[in-house]
């Protein structure tokens, strides 16, 4: 036992104990071994490298490339070297397109990050880099680097493009190994897949002195190889991607898609006006971005999945098949004598057929697309019954394709109408206009051209899709292609199926201009009167069908006219194309 | 007669300012012929007359108003160490409760109420030596579990060190201490069955020179042989994450990524101050590596730089002299459990200073503590400049008590 005068003491030893300890090592430290690590420090040594991955390309179904890496020469500044920040900044800016206030603020905004290079200018060109590189030797903070960029073969809005990540965006992901120059996926397929497409960095421990002798350090794992990106192959064909590109009406805004009915892949998206991705690896300038994103025709929207627009006629089918459902019609039912129009109450609503087109059943109203017909059918339903039936038919919700950012459309409800338009808002005048497409209806060409394959699929509705698969995929493990059902019959499917192929092919037809003599073509045409200009969107929705090949499009087009006089054409070429190509 | 050690007040006053001085420098970055400082020299400021007005207080008020506190304050502290589970992480492990101004860590409050409570308890008269261990054990295992969960190995390991530190001084026979210190033995040396074998025969060589009944003797043995073999039966079973933890804690060479990389820039910025050291704010390795924690955790590394072997001698001479001067009041104090309670915070502060510095150049694992009245931070300060306040006050109050 230690008396109470005692015990204290050993704390008296410990403290000095520890002090002593803490004395010693760091005389070691200071003194002895102070000249090996001055070298160490001065030279810098001991440093992780990081050693980028490389990032996975993009082809299409036939390992046709879309989206390749190319390399380029970036100017880096590594700040802890810079001797004279103001000779530097003017070297900077008398060879290059960047003033002293940008140099600086790039300088001010990594003050913290003194031992990171960070990019200053990218993709030099070569006379450029040859110029300055001869200069080089005086600025030491300055180094070229060659590293790999996007090279987008062809303009589209699925692949989306790449760019240096954001102060936000670095926040966020840097723990996950994005440094201050990382490249991130900002759209499209490049955001969507960007954890497959980026893979991982790897790191090298650099521990060598002078002499090239390994200082021994670390002993343990040291080195960690990076894993590259995996590369996409995508549903698309770029033959016929850049066939649709290219007879695309000029000077005219719109969506077209085609689609693999049986598989739900995407074989086609296109959407104009479109615009060069590859600019934001080429130092776009103010005056460039400024004149993309003011641009009217809004060349960066992809009005595939991030425009919706009133269906129009395109709608009818739902309808119809809806009355046929509820057994509120039947094949033969016919409605209301259309004499050009129809009144409810004291409003008169006009079929766009001034002549009008006497009593139809359903299949001749879908053929002629006669507004008379649905506005009659839409007094037997109830707002909410059109608006869960629009949403089973997988209209108005987000079809699920793998795009960042897709739109779900929008229909109305009664709430809705309240909370707009008062408390007395007389419902059935909307219904009316509702019935035939028009009014507040939104939809996005993908979810209608979704639909009009899951009409030619005898009601399996596939979810579109673009990946077919990764690089490294076997064929086992390809994308299946998620399956959901149309709440409609079998009966009544083969019925809508008969309207939509006389549509085409009867005469009289509103869609006769895309039929095809070798090909079956199933269609329904579409005229949208909107906010946005005098002449109606026109749309032309439907499927193709010969041997084994099933295909379904949906051509749209902003602001153009009668979707059977405009659009049926498009379509019918694109169909005739697509046949010749299987078929050769 | 009341005397006040204003000596001891002086010398914390002067690390307080190398502490300023050396944060200042640690958040000023350098470009060119340009210098950027961040304000976080101004924020350890404004921390520290906050807490010399707690510590005047503390001071100033009589015991007995502090000791009604301790216990309801423990349990806040307990309750803090819970809610702090439930924080968002942050690099990893979730030790701070975020209140916007500042981020609190309930660690810090922890510790100080924890060692009060225990004192306290085990300062009571006629008390067995049983009873000092279950109450010490009960009150200081709580927080170090929740610590340990956090997960906060470097300041559990701290208030396991505080726990033996009050015991060794405590009323506790050497048999018990021995008994308790002797499993942590058998855990280490569980890796090797002849060393082992080499340390029970040397224990029951010690157990036995101390006159101990066999049965006794016997017991420590088993409880031994007990912890040898739990031992890899629980490192077996745990994942293969939580053995690399605790694998670089021990060895951080082992992650030359993370930790080890923090050491290994931390001795180069140390080693290559030399003797005199590099000049104020002329440090070139401060920038280059661990940018996040230079103004915390690895303060030391920057003086070490900057102000060189001397800058640093010159340091430890002030903490020592500091330290030094308080435990050789402390045995002047007649009231026992003043006596433990300053031995015990002390005892805190000192292990802290070891493990900081000894991390700083690398003798010690990574850790994550703060260099006591040095370091950046707003509760660590706070709490260990009011422990001081209340050592001061023990000290002030010796003569009262007799």
């Amino acid at each position: 036992m230690y008396s109470r005068q005692q015990k204290p003491l050993i704390l008296n030893y410990s403290i000095v104990g520890v002090f002593l300890i803490l004395f010693l090592s760091l005389f070691k430290l200071q003194i002895i071994e102070s000249t090996k690590y001055t070298t160490i420090a001065e030279k810098n040594f001991v440093r992780i490298k990081t050693v980028f991955s490389i990032r996975g390309e993009i082809y299409d179904r036939k390992y046709r490339s879309i989206v390749l890496n190319k390399p380029s020469y970036n100017l880096y500044i590594s700040l802890n070297k810079i001797q004279d920040k103001k000779k530097v900044t003017e070297f900077i800016s008398q060879n290059f397109d960047l003033n002293p206030g940008e140099i600086n603020k790039i300088i001010y905004d990594n003050r913290f990050r003194l031992y990171k290079d960070v990019l200053i200018v990218q993709n030099i060109n070569f006379a450029k880099m040859v110029k300055i590189s001869e200069q080089m030797n005086y600025y030491p903070s300055l180094s070229l680097k060659s590293e790999k960029i996007r090279n987008y073969l062809y303009n589209n809005h699925f692949t989306g493009y790449t760019d240096r990540i954001n102060e936000n965006e670095y926040a966020k992901y840097k723990e996950e190994g994005y440094s201050i120059n990382s490249y991130i996926g900002k759209g499209g397929l490049e955001k969507y897949y960007e954890t497959l497409l980026r893979g991982t960095n790897g790191y090298q421990l650099l521990q060598v002195d002078a002499s090239g002798q390994n200082l021994q350090f670390f002993k343990h794992n040291l080195d960690k190889p990076p894993v590259n990106g995996t590369s996409l192959i995508l549903t698309i064909d770029n033959d016929l991607q850049n066939y649709i590109s290219s007879i695309f009406p000029k000077g005219k805004n719109g969506a077209i898609v085609v689609m693999d009915v049986k598989t739900g892949g995407i074989l086609a998206y296109v959407s104009k006006p479109d615009f060069n991705q590859n600019i934001f690896s080429e130092n776009l300038t103010a005056v460039q971005w400024s004149n993309i994103t003011n641009d009217p025709a809004k060349p960066m929207l992809d009005r595939i999945i991030h425009g919706t627009y009133p269906p129009a006629s395109v709608f009818k089918p739902i309808m119809a098949t809806l009355a046929l459902e509820e057994e509120v019609i039947n094949e033969k039912t016919k409605l209301s004598r259309c004499e050009g129009g129809l009144w409810f109450g004291n409003r008169y609503f006009k079929c766009w057929w001034e002549k009008g087109h006497g009593r139809l059943n359903v299949t001749d109203a879908i053929k002629y697309s006669c507004d008379v017909f649905f506005y009659d059918l839409s007094t037997q339903f109830s707002l909410e019954q059109i608006n869960n039936f629009t949403k089973e038919n997988m209209l108005t919700i987000r079809t699920g394709i793998d795009l960042p950012g897709e739109r779900k459309g929008f229909f109305p409800t009664r709430k809705w109408y309240i909370d707009n338009y008062g408390k007395y808002v007389g419902i059935i005048g909307h219904k009316v206009n509702l019935a035939i497409g028009q009014g507040e209806v939104l939809v996005t060409p993908l979810q209608i051209c979704a639909y009009y394959a899951a009409l030619g699929n005898n009601g399996n509705w596939l979810k579109p899709h673009l990946l077919m698969k990764t690089i490294t995929d076997t064929e086992s493990n390809y994308i299946q292609p998620e399956i959901r059902q149309l709440p409609v019959s079998q009966k009544n499917m083969k019925l809508m199926q008969q309207s939509l192929f006389n549509t085409v092919n009867e005469s009289y037809g509103t869609g006769v201009a895309a039929s095809l003599n070798n090909v079956s073509v199933y269609g329904k045409t579409g005229s949208a009167e909107n906010h946005m200009g005098k002449k109606t969107h026109a749309w032309f929705a439907g499927y193709a069908k010969q041997d084994e090949f099933e295909i379904a499009f949906v051509v749209f087009l902003e602001n153009a006219g009668h979707g059977g006089s405009v659009s049926a054409p498009i379509a019918r070429r694109i169909i005739q194309y697509y046949y010749n190509l299987e078929k050769s | 007669m009341r005397q006040f050690d204003w000596v001891t007040l002086f010398l914390l006053v002067i690390l307080l300012i190398c502490g300023i001085i050396a944060i200042y420098s640690a958040s000023t970055t350098q470009i060119g012929n340009d210098f950027q400082t961040e304000n976080y020299y101004f924020k350890q400021i404004i921390w520290i007359i906050i807490a010399f007005i707690f510590m005047f207080i503390i001071i100033r008020i009589p015991y007995s108003a502090i000791e009604i506190m301790i216990t309801p304050a423990y349990i806040i502290s307990i309750i803090l160490l819970i809610i702090v589970l439930f924080m968002p992480e942050i690099k990893g492990s979730q030790r701070w409760i975020l209140l916007g101004l500042f981020n609190f860590q309930p660690s810090e409050l922890a510790k100080l109420t924890t060692i009060l409570l225990v004192t306290k308890l085990i300062s009571k008269p006629h008390i067995t030596n049983w009873q000092i261990i279950s109450r010490s054990f009960l009150f200081f295992l709580i927080p170090i579990i929740l610590i340990f969960l956090e997960p906060d190995l470097g300041t559990s390991l701290c208030f396991i060190v505080s726990l033996f530190v009050i015991l060794a001084i405590s009323d506790l026979s050497a048999f018990y201490i021995i008994l308790i210190v002797s499993p942590l033995i058998s855990i280490v040396t569980s890796f090797s069955l002849i060393v082992f074998i080499i340390y029970i025969f040397i224990l029951i060589y010690i157990l036995y020179k101390t006159e101990l009944d066999k049965i006794i003797i016997g017991f420590a043995v088993v409880l031994n042989t007990f912890f040898f073999f739990i031992t890899p039966f629980i490192w077996n079973s745990l994942k293969a994450y939580q053995q690399n933890r605790i694998l670089t804690f021990i060895d951080p060479m082992r992650d030359p990524f993370g930790a080890g990389y923090q050491i290994i820039q931390s001795r180069i910025a140390i080693g290559s101050g030399g003797f005199w050291g590099k000049g104020f704010l002329m440090g070139t390795q401060k920038n280059l590596n661990f940018l996040p924690e230079h103004h915390t955790d690895f303060i030391f590394s920057v003086i070490g730089e900057e102000f060189g072997f001397l800058g640093c001698a010159i340091i430890l001479l002030i903490y020592f002299l500091f330290l030094y001067r308080i435990v050789r009041n402390i045995n002047a104090l007649k009231r026992k459990e003043f006596r433990f309670a300053a031995i015990g915070i002390i005892a805190y502060l000192t292990f802290q200073i070891f493990i900081n510095i000894g991390m700083n150049i690398g003798i010690v694992p990574t850790t994550g503590i703060p260099l006591p009245f040095i370091s950046y931070g707003g509760s660590n300060l706070l709490i260990n400049i009011m422990a001081i306040g209340l050592v001061l006050k023990f000290l002030n109050e010796r003569s009262i008590f007799e």
